[in-house]
C-alpha cells in the first residue's frame, strides 16, 4: 500500500477485511490526496468468505473507477481472500479495457512483509502495465531505492540520488513522490539502464526488467552516505554509464572540497574523547545498517560493534550482504546479525562492552535500552517517533553532513 | 456434531424473506455436509410493525427495527439455538443481537440448496481444520 501511495495519483484498491489500511495512517507523512482512510476496500466479512467475494470486488473496482480520479489503480489482496482462494486476477482482467489501467498484486500479509510487497507492486507494474519499447533514450536512468514510507527518508533520499546522477550529465527517472507519477512509469522501458541502490530490495525487479525490456542494470548495494561512499558511487555509475572520467572527477572534487572544509571546522569536536562514542551499533533494515556502518567507519573513524539487520532479508541474499559489511577501510570488518527478535537484539546490546558510551542508531524501540546504558541514541529507522521528516536525506555529501549534525547534536546536548 | 441453521423463506426454495417479514423460520439440521429440514418454527408475528410504522421506507427497509428492541430481541431469542441465520436482508439491530450470541448472519438471496451447500461446506472445513481453498 505504501509503495502504491508513493506513486503520485496511483490508488490502491484493497480486497480485504475492514481496517487493513488503518495501520498506515499514523501521522508520518501518509496524508494527502489519497490518504489510507479513503482507499476503497471490499471490507469482506464471513458472508463473502462463504459465498465468494468476487462480486463485491468487481463492484468496488467498478465504482472506484467512477468515483475516484486517479491515473493507476492497483488492486491489493489481503489475507482473507488469499485464504479463501478468490481469483482476483480474473476480476481485474475484466477491466482490461477500462479508461484507466487496473493491475493487481497478491499481497496477503502472511506471505511476506512490506519489503516483499514493494517488490511485488513494482513487478505488477512491469508485468501487467508496461510494454516493451523499441526506442531507448540515451542517458535516461531509472533509479530504484528502498521502500517508500517504511523508510522515513525515502523522498529526500530519492531526490538526492537523482541530483547526484544528474550532475554526471545523465537524466534520472524515478516513479515515487511529487510530480513523478504515471508519466515517469511510462518512461521506464526506454531507459538506458536501471540503477538499483539497495542491498537486496528491488533486485528481483531489475532482473525482471532486464528480461522483459532488455534493460541492463547496475546493482549498487550500499546507500551512499558521506564523501567516501558517494565518491565511490559516482565513479561506479559514471563508469557504467560511460561518462567521461575527467567530468566525474571534477564533480567529485567540487563536492569533496566543500565536504572536508565543513568537517575540518569541527575536527576538534570529533577528536574530543569525552564527547565522541567509540563503538556503535545500527539496528535497521539492510539499507541503513550497511550505509551507516560504512559511513561511520570510513568517514568518522568509529569502530563497529555488532550490527543488526531487521528486515527479514531473504536467505539467499544474506551472504552477499555479510560480505559487504567486511569491506571497510583499514581492514576493519563489521559483524552483522540478521535478527528480527527485539529482545535478542537488546540483550546483545546490553552484554557488549562498548568501551564507553554506546552509540545506537535504530528504531524507537532501541531508545530505552540505549538510555539505560547511558548511550547516545538516534532514531533513524522504523518506528520513527521523535522526529518529523519531510524531504530530508542522509544520502550523498550533504546527507553525510546532516547525519553528523544529528549524531553530534545528541552527543553534545548530553554533555552541556 | 450437528448444528442448526435458520432460514427465512416463503417458498422453501429461495431465501427470499427479509428478517422482519419472517413469521416461520425453516430450521435445517446440518451434519458434516448433509442437511435436512428439521422444523418450521413460528416466531413473534410481523404484521404489527407495518401498522406501527406506516412508512416502510423510513428505516433500513428490512421491515423491523422501529418497532423497538423487544420484537427484534424476541425473534432473535426464538432461534437462539442456531449457528447461523440466512435471510434476504437483516437489519442492523438484529445483526448486533445475533453477534452478541455468536450467531453468524448471512444476508443473501439465493436458493436454499446453494446457501446450505456453501455454509455447510464452509463450517465443515473450518471445523475439521481443512483449508478453505479448493
Amino acid at each position: 500500500m505504501q509503495t502504491v501511495q508513493a506513486i503520485d495519483r496511483a490508488l490502491p484498491i484493497l480486497h480485504s477485511g475492514p481496517g487493513c489500511a488503518q495501520k498506515l495512517s499514523d501521522t508520518n507523512g501518509s496524508s494527502g490526496y489519497f490518504s489510507p482512510n479513503i482507499f476503497p476496500c471490499t471490507s469482506i466479512n464471513e458472508k463473502d468468505v462463504v459465498f465468494g467475494g468476487v462480486k463485491k470486488l468487481n463492484s468496488t473496482i467498478d465504482n472506484a473507477l467512477k468515483v475516484i480520479d486517479a491515473d493507476l489503480y492497483v488492486v491489493l489482496t489481503g489475507c482473507i481472500p488469499e485464504i479463501v482462494g478468490d481469483d482476483s486476477g480474473e476480476v481485474v482482467s475484466r477491466f482490461e479495457d477500462a479508461d484507466k489501467p487496473v493491475i493487481y498484486a497478491p499481497t496477503a500479509g502472511f506471505k511476506g512483509n512490506n519489503y516483499k510487497g514493494h517488490e511485488q507492486v513494482v513487478d505488477a507494474i512491469v508485468e501487467q502495465y508496461l510494454k516493451k519499447s523499441d526506442k531507448k533514450q540515451k542517458g535516461l536512468i531509472n533509479i530504484w531505492a528502498d521502500v517508500p514510507y517504511q523508510d522515513l527518508f525515502w523522498l529526500g533520499n530519492l531526490r538526492a540520488l537523482e541530483k547526484l546522477v544528474a550532475e554526471l550529465g545523465l537524466t534520472p527517472n524515478t516513479i515515487f513522490g511529487y510530480n513523478r507519477g504515471i508519466e515517469n512509469i511510462n518512461k521506464i522501458p526506454e531507459a538506458e539502464f536501471n540503477l538499483l541502490v539497495s542491498p537486496w530490495v528491488g533486485l528481483g525487479n531489475v532482473k525482471k526488467m532486464e528480461r522483459k525490456f532488455g534493460t541492463p542494470y547496475l546493482h549498487y548495494p550500499t546507500l551512499p552516505i558521506g564523501a567516501t561512499e558517494t565518491s565511490k558511487f559516482l565513479r561506479e555509475v559514471g563508469k557504467f554509464a560511460g561518462v567521461d572520467e575527467a567530468k566525474v572527477e571534477a564533480v567529485i572534487k567540487e563536492h569533496e572540497d566543500y565536504y572536508y572544509y565543513l568537517i575540518g571546522r569541527y575536527a576538534d569536536l570529533f577528536l574530543e574523547n569525552r564527547v565522541i562514542n567509540k563503538q556503535f551499533t545500527v539496528v535497521a533494515d539492510a539499507q541503513y545498517s550497511l550505509g551507516i556502518t560504512k559511513f561511520l567507519v570510513n568517514d568518522l573513524g568509529l569502530i563497529p560493534a555488532k550490527q543488526f539487520v531487521v528486515d527479514d532479508t531473504p536467505k539467499n541474499y544474506r551472504d552477499q550482504i555479510t560480505e559487504e559489511f567486511k569491506k571497510l577501510n583499514f581492514g576493519i570488518e563489521a559483524e552483522v546479525s540478521f535478527e528480527t527478535d527485539g529482545y535478542k537484539i537488546h540483550s546483545e546490546i546490553k552484554e557488549h562492552d562498548y568501551h564507553g558510551y554506546p552509540l545506537v542508531l535504530g528504531g524507537y524501540y532501541e531508545k530505552e535500552v540505549t538510555e539505560s546504558l547511558k548511550g547516545n541514541f538516534l532514531n533513524i529507522s522504523w518506528p520513527v517517533q521523535d522526529k518529523v521528516v519531510f524531504d530530508r536525506s542522509y544520502v550523498g555529501y550533504e546527507g553525510g553532513i546532516r547525519l553528523i549534525e544529528d549524531i553530534y547534536t545528541v552527543a553534545v546536548s548530553r554533555f552541556n | 456434531m450437528a448444528y442448526y441453521i435458520a432460514i427465512g423463506s416463503s417458498d422453501g426454495i429461495n431465501t427470499d424473506l427479509k428478517f422482519g417479514e419472517v413469521e416461520k423460520f425453516l430450521i435445517y439440521k446440518v451434519e458434516g455436509t448433509d442437511y435436512e429440514l428439521y422444523e418450521k418454527r413460528e416466531v413473534a408475528d410481523a404484521d404489527g410493525f407495518a401498522a406501527k410504522c406506516g412508512d416502510k421506507n423510513g428505516c433500513s427497509g428490512s421491515g423491523h427495527g422501529c418497532g423497538g428492541g423487544e420484537e427484534v430481541a424476541a425473534k432473535v431469542t426464538a432461534i437462539e439455538d442456531c449457528r447461523a441465520v440466512v435471510c434476504k436482508k437483516i437489519g442492523f439491530q438484529a445483526q448486533k443481537q445475533f453477534e452478541k450470541r455468536a450467531i453468524s448472519v448471512f444476508d443473501i438471496e439465493t436458493t436454499i440448496t446453494d446457501a446450505l451447500d456453501k455454509i455447510a461446506g464452509y463450517y465443515n472445513k473450518i471445523d475439521n481444520n481443512r483449508s478453505l481453498r479448493s
